[in-house]
């Protein structure tokens, strides 16, 4: 059921700050997930015998290395799917509250500016 | 001279309780004040999100040239199709830079402005705590996601996104070419490039973002609830 908005509420929304280490396991997790259920899914199609599998996806090994097409690389992709996930979430909620403490600095001289 | 969004900020800031009295409306939401918030985070994700992806494409090109030296570039190339003038080069990474900015960027304050549009009044379902704090911008609570409208929001730009980069390999005439473009058939049965397959891929693109998105939400949530359960 839909209550009325404070005022408060609407500003803690907006200067709420991002959980780094909660942002950063999620993000992980995701990744995890994403990166496991892409080499899982072209292991699961059905193709002919000896055909390259994952042709593309076998060159993220540059990158990652130990990952293959397989299901023991699907489970090493994880644990990197993880790792790339935690750094990305960690670096977008540490800089996400980074860039509201500079604009909340910026918007505190301005509303000085405004009251003189 | 300042931007209006900043204008409405640092007024509703200032005195915004006295404002509250003035600007309520029938509805006892504030929606001056809601529009102003989520003019201002989308600039600031803008901002988070467009700085990442420039520092992410450039250090891709200068480690792929420190890697694979003349011979970089087999797949980060590609992205000259949707960044003109990029190369794998290490002034090629700066006009990556520049266009990962502008993409990323854009998508991302897109997507929170529709993130807030659908949220809407229930913004206060994503704080942890409704009860007044002494001053809500100096002492910020914390953020917890609303994962349906977070889903619905970056499936959304997500899906247009695919939608019209497949359009545009359609219309510059290389669909046939976009050999790695129609590879995404192997995780979005039915996508081919072309405009048919392109609609039909932002569907299934916009499902799949959808619940990755609803996965992040429940679990940062549930992190969030237990370390701040005391607090």
């Amino acid at each position: 059921m839909n209550r009325p908005v404070r005022d408060h509420e609407i500003l803690s929304a907006v200067f709420a700050k991002m959980d780094v280490p909660a942002m950063s396991i999620a993000a992980g997790v995701v990744g995890s997930v994403l990166l496991f259920l892409a080499t899982a899914t072209l292991l699961l199609q059905a193709v002919p015998q000896d055909y390259p599998v994952g042709s593309h996806l076998k060159d993220l090994a540059a990158y990652l290395p130990g990952y293959h097409v397989s299901w023991p690389g699907a489970v090493l992709g994880a644990f990197y799917g993880f790792l790339m996930g935690a750094v990305a979430g960690f670096a977008a909620a540490v800089y996400w509250n980074l860039t509201h403490y500079v604009a909340l600095g910026v918007m505190l001289i301005s509303a000085a500016e405004l009251a003189d | 001279m300042l931007p209006n969004w900043r204008i409405d900020v640092v007024t509703q800031m200032g005195n915004y309780q006295n404002m509250r009295a003035i600007n309520q409306k029938a509805n006892g939401v504030n929606l001056k004040l809601l529009n102003a918030a989520i003019r201002f985070n989308a600039l600031m994700l803008g901002l988070t999100a467009g700085t990442l992806a420039a520092v992410i494409v450039y250090v891709a090109t200068h480690a792929s040239i420190a890697r694979w030296g003349s011979d970089s570039g087999t797949y980060l190339a590609l992205l000259a199709i949707f960044f003109p003038g990029y190369s794998v080069t290490s002034n090629g990474a700066w006009v990556g830079a520049f266009w990962a900015f502008v993409y990323a960027g854009t998508c991302s304050a897109l997507s929170y402005r529709l993130y807030g549009r659908v949220l809407g009044t229930r913004i206060a379902d994503i704080l942890l705590s409704t009860v007044p704090t002494e001053n809500p911008v100096l002492k910020p609570s914390v953020l917890r996601l609303h994962g349906s409208s977070l889903g619905f929001a970056i499936g959304s730009i997500a899906a247009l996104g695919l939608f019209s980069s497949t359009a545009w390999l359609v219309v510059r005439g290389t669909a046939d070419e976009s050999v790695h473009a129609a590879l995404f058939s192997n995780y979005i049965p039915g996508y081919s490039v072309s405009i048919l397959g392109g609609l039909w891929g932002a569907m299934e693109l916009f499902a799949l973002v959808f619940l990755a998105c609803l996965l992040l939400a429940t679990v940062y949530n549930r992190i969030v609830e237990k370390r701040h359960k005391k607090s």
